[in-house]
């Protein structure tokens, strides 16, 4: 009997220790702050937002992948490279399971739901904790990314879910594809919301944020939703918001630099032309940002310099197409020249006009050959390029409201006033003026002629495809026909392959979701 | 009783800080207290005894040592084997101790002669196996328990002492590549999760988590395997990939010291070669694939070019494989006294690796002392194990080596031959390649090993201490009271030095860098265990209560710098920009655990086990877990209706178990999402942080759960010469740990997040025979084991979608990683047949060109395109069905013979390298099979075309060659030895020389390196969902070894 008292006494001991022991189960993550602590304070707000931006920098967005997957399906580039998905991108034949092609859509999503969570989540916030000018600022920040995100979606994809909260519930995970009108609603609701909300600048607001440029203005929200409305031929809406750079509220905010190619450099960022560019910075961090779990080691830089920079500087995975070169060629500069744009465009060798150099050295490739230059560090002192560049993406310039506008008007059957605009552009590259060279352009022709001012002013600057595309010239034979001249990518092309096609991964994952025609 | 309440409240309050410093003072006061109250009785009257010992031949054996268990009393016996004791108590015990024989314990009871037979060590274990938390007789097994034998099975060189287990312990399989300090991958009775699949490891008792690379195999005395829910769930909650327990060696009491050495030295050599083609082939190849595309051929290729190479044709595996080495040198010291034991050991092993450069290679210092003592009702005891590590890896920087890089030893095969390995124009001496002149960027892997500095330093401290207290020891009752603390720390210093370097555009870097960073992992872990056996009359009861708690940490701290001038002094200090980084992880498990065996009349055998555990790594809601098993046993051949004779059956029991498992070898923190507040944006070069969710959670994550029914038996046969055991399990693992797919427009960055969402089932018959014989001079010993598995998937959750693996798919219905793909049709030899064929891929095809099944589409029925939506089907499965094992061994007088061969059958692989060399677009070498490639001269092949525009031929399909038949059966070891007379060297027991030749040769018809490969995580999937996907393993060499064994 006084055995089975010290078994038991013993056993208690035991279930006494255990007992203690299951307190220390409680282990907090020293590592992290929990969802619950998150979302409370008025810097949590600002850091939410701040967020978002680094969604710009990933791989899939302007880092590199959506900058050369759009580049390379226009007629002005084409994929030179050992990996392949570059180059059937611009072929229009690349596989549904291709990496780069979920990358973007990946990091798309990833702005547009960093987004949403800021607009949740930060209009919830009393105003006891964040001013209403702080809200708005912040909210207006987050509609215009998430704007940003669904039009390049919408551009690349054509049909894509609409997402606009955060998906708490694993059951919110299946979104099915939304309809094309319903895509661009939400596109021209969320810049609506962000012209309404945003300050013309942040020089002067105050907050935490003040003097951080490179944020979203209302300046890149109403131009952006120009944009939008030219894109669903909304003539009358884009006409409204274009103005606003003229005479209305946005009048003189913006002008053009002398200099086109300070448009392309990683000085002169954020200049007057620039109304949203992406921010890319060099000399901090230690790991990339291609992509996964950001951190504070995270490098800010971007990666298509190197990508775009010509054999024996850079990666050469893309070259630029002879038309455009040609096209570059064609009318000369008052004074007798080449088109100073071509020079800041693409980088060839021609003694005769003093283009000897590359990369501060002697032209090192075949005399025949040209590359890229606009968005590569040719000519801006760097002797060879490294990996990790910093030049800004300019997303979108003055140039382009001037060249939108005019072609609104055009539409709008208002030729003869898109003359000016159009010359605004073609006087910075010293051209003659438009007026006294075509004269009295009929409205067929001045879609000719503004689809040549366009492609010499955004070659190379990833959307030359998206006007292709809504210009409707792949279903219009005799268009088809010159396009597969400028370039024989083109060849390849079948109706519906102009847009990137839905990750196969992603509608094997999401039964909800629809292939595009691309798939 | 005031001082032990006091006692216990201080745990009660303070665990476990404190404890691990009063741990050995509550102890002291425990045993105090007992000692007062248990120990009165033991001593009482005296009497002589006498009694005499014979060895296992019953001859006399002189000078064995007899002592009283626990007292000093003691004597030896004499020339006639005879012996004569005074002993105070018939309570004592007596216990007979011999060099090479077991410990032999005889109650005295009222017997005044004890005359006894001791059993040579070597039998005795065998009879003995340990299982969780104390030992059992072999044929009281009623679980499902593989031991290995550990001499035989030493005899195979390996750094990992799991490596002793492949082809040895009976479904267990062990995979491993060829790579010193390679870690071998181990799955218990098939796939039961999708995290990791290693077993959980106990040596010495105390539990010591997933690696047990630290320990030298050479110290090993036992190993055990325990398999079903009946051995494991005393390990509940760690239990369910299955438990091994190791032990170490320890010494003999009442011993003079003996001194052992083992040594070996062998010499590696890659004995496989993988034919590439050489210059002239290759440039054909390469050549004609650019015509078939259309494109002129590249500078390096052209005959008629200024830039055509043709007096560079390097073989690339000539060049980069060479003779490796490998050695092993143990010395251990082991004795005792009447009251302890000793063992200690010092051990060094080096392999040098069969790769040109800085790796792989490993070397390894060990010291361990173990040690125990006694007096009365005290016992204690230790084991102390350091282990120092430097390995030299073969791993370099995907961050720097931009690409989808293969291992290196894929680079080295499919190298062209066009790029030398140096060049002394280049800046570093390397030669290099670039894709626009040699259509390649093909990696000189001879100077990335040489050029890059990796290795691991690795220090672990492993200790324990242990007290017993014979509590009670009356009338039949034995009440052992045990406290264990141990104390486990590993420390690495991981290091990767990158140098600038030039090796062609693609594989250039502009800043050196360096990364300099360390790991710490603590295991803590605390048990108490009460043991409690009695018989009475027919009865016998063995009960086990304890309680456990342990508690992981895991530091991890990086530095990194960049941009080192020259000369480098690659220390951070140096590195213009610098960055570090830290995180620290903790779990605790907080447990109970008890088990009853109980036993009728030594024919009825009953047990069961019950396990709580608590985790720190799930939400309170589920934090807690209860494992229970039972298992019942019957010896049909003690029966007294049993009439079938001994000399044919001598014995048969059957058993049967069930029970659950649980496995919680998740990461930690799961249940709570985090904010990441580290998210940088250069607003216009001024960098600013802001922070949001980046990554769903896993709110409800909870314990993997394994349940195992296992039915079985135990033969033993004509006259116990064949040992036959069978048995079938059938294990279902729940609430299986998956990363279910989540879409990208869930704006996660891990867009796998872990929920218990799938089940997995795995079912298995398992075969042992042994066969022995003993006709005079010559003994042999004849051992095979066969086991099968069959997988099954059957969740994955959320909406069952499949996960995809690199050309493998896991879907309900099927297995694990099924080879999934293209059904091959041949090869399309006209243009009208491709005409009359479904389009494939949107791809140009011309006659050549693989043809794929034209399978199914939207509408459920052919729809003339071949696309990776609809006509995509299994093809055959990864893992192997079978797993076998053969070892004969055989002495003849003074020489002694082992062969051991095992395999795997019945199963795919898809080789990375295999097609690597096989491609039809790039400019990587060739196979040699290519020269028979399709042409228009040349169409009777299943080779196709070359094509450098290729998106066709490519794909993952049944194509001949891209799923190859594992089958294979390796010779493992051939190892003849020969034992030296005895003292033909003053003072020398005992020695032995051997000559081993070690993966002497693979009977396979697969064409990589290893059939038993092992799959590495890549690109976010999980090796686990890639079985047969051989990524490029490193090959096994063949090394040929001589060794000898002393005792002095």
């Amino acid at each position: 009997m006084r055995n089975a008292i010290y078994v038991l006494y013993l056993l208690f001991i035991f279930f006494l220790i255990g007992i203690g022991c299951d307190k220390k189960l409680d282990q907090t993550n020293p590592n992290a702050l929990t969802t619950g602590q998150s979302w409370k304070t008025s810097d949590q707000a600002f850091e939410g937002v701040t967020a978002v931006y680094n969604a710009l920098i990933l791989d899939g967005t302007y880092m590199r992948s959506f900058v050369g997957l759009t580049d390379s399906r226009g007629d002005d580039f084409l994929g030179e490279s050992p990996w392949l998905d570059l180059v059937l991108t611009g072929q229009f034949i690349i596989p549904t399971n291709s990496a780069p092609v979920f990358w973007i859509w990946r990091d798309l999503y990833l702005v547009a739901t960093r987004a949403n969570q800021v607009i949740y989540y930060v209009s919830q916030y009393d105003e006891s904790v964040l001013s209403a000018d702080d809200k708005k600022r912040i909210l207006g920040q987050a509609y215009f990314l998430r704007g940003l995100a669904y039009y390049d979606l919408a551009t690349t994809f054509k049909i894509v879910p609409v997402i606009t909260e955060p998906q708490l519930d694993p059951g919110q995970y299946y979104p099915p594809t939304s309809t094309e009108d319903e895509l661009w609603n939400q596109i021209i609701s969320d810049l609506q919301q962000a012209e309404a909300d945003l300050p013309v600048s942040y020089v002067d607001v105050i907050g935490p944020d003040q003097g951080q440029i490179g944020r979203a203005t209302k300046g890149a929200a109403a131009g952006l939703l120009g944009k939008v409305y030219l894109y669903r031929k909304d003539y009358k809406n884009a006409a409204t918001q274009f103005e606003k750079f003229f005479t209305g509220e946005l009048q003189g905010i913006y002008s053009l630099m002398p200099d086109y190619w300070d448009n392309f450099k990683d000085v002169n960022e954020n200049n007057s032309e620039s109304l949203f560019e992406v921010q890319f910075q060099t000399g901090e961090g230690t790991d990339f940002n291609w992509t996964g779990e950001p951190a504070t080691s995270w490098k800010t830089v971007e990666a298509y310099s190197v990508t775009y920079g010509m054999e024996g500087a850079g990666f050469s995975d893309y070259l630029p197409t002879q038309w455009i070169f040609d096209e570059y060629k064609k009318e000369k500069t008052v004074d007798g020249k080449d088109d100073p744009r071509l020079d800041a465009t693409l980088a060839h060798y021609d003694p005769a006009t003093g283009d000897t150099l590359a990369y501060g050295r002697s032209w090192f490739n075949p005399p025949d050959k040209i590359y890229p230059k606009k968005y590569t560090t040719d000519g801006l002192g760097t002797p060879y390029e490294t990996p990790e560049e910093g030049i800004n993406y300019r997303v979108l310039r003055y140039a382009d409201i001037l060249l939108m506008y005019a072609e609104v008007l055009n539409e709008l059957g208002r030729t003869a006033e898109a003359y000016p605009y159009i010359q605004q552009v073609r006087s910075r590259a010293n051209l003659p003026d438009l007026a006294t060279v075509k004269p009295n352009m009929m409205q067929a022709q001045m879609r000719d002629q503004l689809a040549h001012e366009r492609a010499l002013e955004f070659a190379i600057e990833a959307q030359r495809i998206n006007d292709i595309i809504r210009w409707g010239w792949l279903y219009t034979p005799a268009k088809l026909a010159e396009l597969k001249a400028h370039d024989p990518d083109f060849n390849t092309w079948m109706p519906g392959n102009e847009y990137l096609p839905i990750p196969q991964q992603e509608l094997d994952v999401n039964k909800n979701l629809l292939p595009n025609p691309a798939n | 009783m005031r001082v032990l309440t006091r006692a216990s409240w201080l745990f009660f309050t303070n665990c476990p800080e404190r404890e691990r410093f009063i741990i050995k003072a509550f102890t002291m006061l425990l045993c105090m207290t007992m000692l007062q109250i248990c120990c009165v009785s033991v001593f009482a009257q005296s009497k002589t005894l006498t009694g005499s010992v014979t060895n296992e031949k019953g001859q006399p054996l002189s000078g064995v040592s007899v002592t009283v268990k626990g007292t000093p009393v003691g004597t030896s016996t004499n020339n006639e084997g005879k012996f004569s004791l005074q002993v105070s108590s018939d309570n004592g015990i007596l216990q007979f101790s011999y060099v090479g024989y077991a410990i032999q314990e005889i109650a005295v009871k009222n017997q005044a002669a004890i005359n006894v037979q001791l059993i040579p060590e070597a039998t005795a274990l065998k009879d003995i196996v340990v299982v969780g938390y104390g030992t059992q007789r072999k044929k009281d097994l009623t679980g499902s328990v593989a031991t290995v034998n550990v001499a035989e099975a030493k005899k195979v060189s390996t750094n990992d002492i799991t490596g002793l287990l492949q082809g040895r312990a009976t479904g267990v399989a062990v995979n491993s590549d060829g790579q010193p300090g390679a870690v071998p991958s181990v799955h218990i009775r098939g796939f039961s999760t999708f995290g990791g699949s290693a077993p959980f490891y106990v040596v010495d008792g105390v539990p010591v988590g997933t690696s047990i690379r630290e320990f030298s195999p050479e110290d090993i005395q036992s190993i055990s395997v325990l398999k079903d829910a009946s051995a494991a769930s005393i390990y509940g909650a760690a239990a369910a990939n299955g438990v091994v327990i190791v032990t170490t060696k320890q010494g003999t009491k009442n011993a003079p010291m003996r001194v052992e050495y083992n040594g070996y030295y062998g010499w590696d050599n890659v004995w496989q070669i993988i034919d590439v083609t050489h210059r002239v082939d290759y440039q054909t190849l390469n050549n004609e694939s650019r015509k078939n595309a259309g494109v002129p051929p590249f500078p390096a290729n052209d005959p008629s070019g200024a830039d055509y190479v043709d007096s560079i044709d390097t073989d690339w595996q000539e060049e980069g494989l060479k003779t490796g080495t490998r050695q092993n040198h143990n010395i251990s010291l082991s004795g005792g006294g009447n009251n302890s034991t000793y063992n200690i050991a010092l051990d060094y092993f080096d392999n040098k690796g069969t790769y040109e450069g800085n790796g792989p290679s490993y070397t390894r210092y060990t010291a361990r002392v173990n040690a125990t003592a006694e007096k009365g009702i005290f016992k204690v005891g230790e084991t102390f194990n350091y282990t120092h590590s430097h390995e030299n890896t073969l791993t370099f920087r995907d961050d720097i080596l931009l690409g989808a890089i293969p291992p290196m030893i894929v680079n080295l095969v499919e190298a062209i031959p066009t790029m030398p390995v140096y060049d002394p124009t280049a800046p570093n001496g390397w030669g290099g390649s670039n894709s626009e002149f040699n259509g390649a960027n093909s990696l000189n892997a001879i100077a990335v090993n040489n050029l890059f500095v990796n290795w691991i330093d690795l220090d672990r401290t492993f200790g324990n201490i242990y007290g017993e207290l014979q509590l009670l020891k009356t009338g039949g009752n034995n009440l052992r009271f045990r406290t264990s603390f141990s104390y486990d720390k590993t420390q690495t210093r991981d290091y990767s030095w990158v140098p600038e370097f030039y090796l062609g555009k693609f594989y250039s870097n502009v800043e050196a860098r360096l990364n300099d960073n360390s790991r710490i992992y603590t295991n803590l872990a605390v048990e108490n265990t009460l043991n409690y056996d009695r018989i009475f009359g027919k009865h016998s009861i063995q009960a086990l209560a304890g309680q456990s708690y342990r508690e992981n940490d895991v530091v991890l701290r990086e530095s990194s710098a960049t941009g080192f001038s020259q000369p480098y002094y690659p220390v951070i200090d140096q590195g213009e920009s610098r960055s570090s980084k830290g995180s620290e992880y903790v779990a605790t498990l907080s447990s109970f655990f008890g088990r009853v065996n109980y036993s009728y009349s030594d024919k009825y055998l009953v047990s069961a086990t019950l396990r709580r555990d608590g985790s720190s790594r799930f939400a309170p809601a589920n934090r807690y877990g209860y494992f229970p098993a039972a298992s019942v046993g019957w010896k049909l051949s003690s029966e007294d209706f049993w009439h079938v004779s001994k000399s044919i059956v001598s014995e048969l029991k059957l058993r049967a178990s069930y029970g659950r498992l649980g496995n919680d070898k998740i990461g930690d923190y799961l249940y709570q999402p985090v904010v990441n507040t580290g998210i940088v944006y250069p607003f216009n070069g001024t960098r600013v942080v802001g922070g949001l969710q980046t990554s769903v959670g896993s709110p409800n994550i909870k314990w993997e759960e394994r349940a195992i029914t296992n039915i079985g038996f135990d033969g033993t046969f004509f006259n116990g010469s064949l040992d036959l055991s069978a048995e079938y399990y059938d294990a279902k693992s729940e609430d299986v740990l998956v990363g279910v797919p989540i879409p990208a427009t869930v704006g996660s960055i891990n867009l796998t997040p872990v929920i218990n969402a799938a089940t997995l089932k795995n079912t298995g018959f398992e075969f042992n025979v042994a066969y022995h014989k003993t006709k005079g001079k010559f003994t042999f010993d004849i051992s095979g084991n066969l086991s099968t598995v069959k997988n099954e998937v059957l969740a994955l959750g959320g909406n069952n979608e499949p996960i995809y693996g690199t050309g493998a798919k896991t879907a309900i219905g099927g297995e694990v990683g099924k080879h999934y793909g293209f059904v091959y049709e041949g090869i399309f030899q006209t243009q009208d047949e491709i005409d009359n064929h479904a389009s494939q891929f949107g791809a140009v095809l011309a006659p050549g060109d693989v043809k794929y099944k034209d399978i199914s589409g939207p509408d459920g029925k052919p729809d003339g395109v071949v696309d990776e939506a609809y006509d995509r089907v299994y093809l055959g499965n990864a893992i192997p069905k079978y797993n076998y094992g053969f070892n004969f061994s055989a002495v003849y007088k003074s020489f002694d013979f082992t062969l051991f061969a095992s395999g795997s059958a019945d199963f795919l692989i898809n080789s990375r390298m295999y097609r690597d060399i096989h491609h039809s677009a790039g400019a990587l070498n060739y196979s040699t099979d290519m020269l028979n490639r399709w042409t228009p001269t040349n169409t009777n092949t299943d080779i196709p075309r070359l094509n450098d525009q290729d998106v066709n031929n490519f794909k993952d399909s049944d194509r001949p060659g891209w799923l190859q038949d594992g089958t294979y059966l390796r010779l493992n070891t051939v190892s003849l030895g020969y034992t030296l007379p005895k003292n033909i060297i003053k003072g020398l027991t005992s020695s032995r020389a051997y000559i081993t030749v070690q993966n002497l040769y693979s009977f396979q018809g697969y064409k990589g390196y290893n059939p038993d490969f092992t799959t590495p995580d890549r690109f976010a999937i999980p090796g686990v969902f890639n079985p047969g996907y051989d990524f490029g393993s490193y090959p096994k060499p063949r090394t040929i070894m001589i060794g000898v064994q002393l005792v002095f």
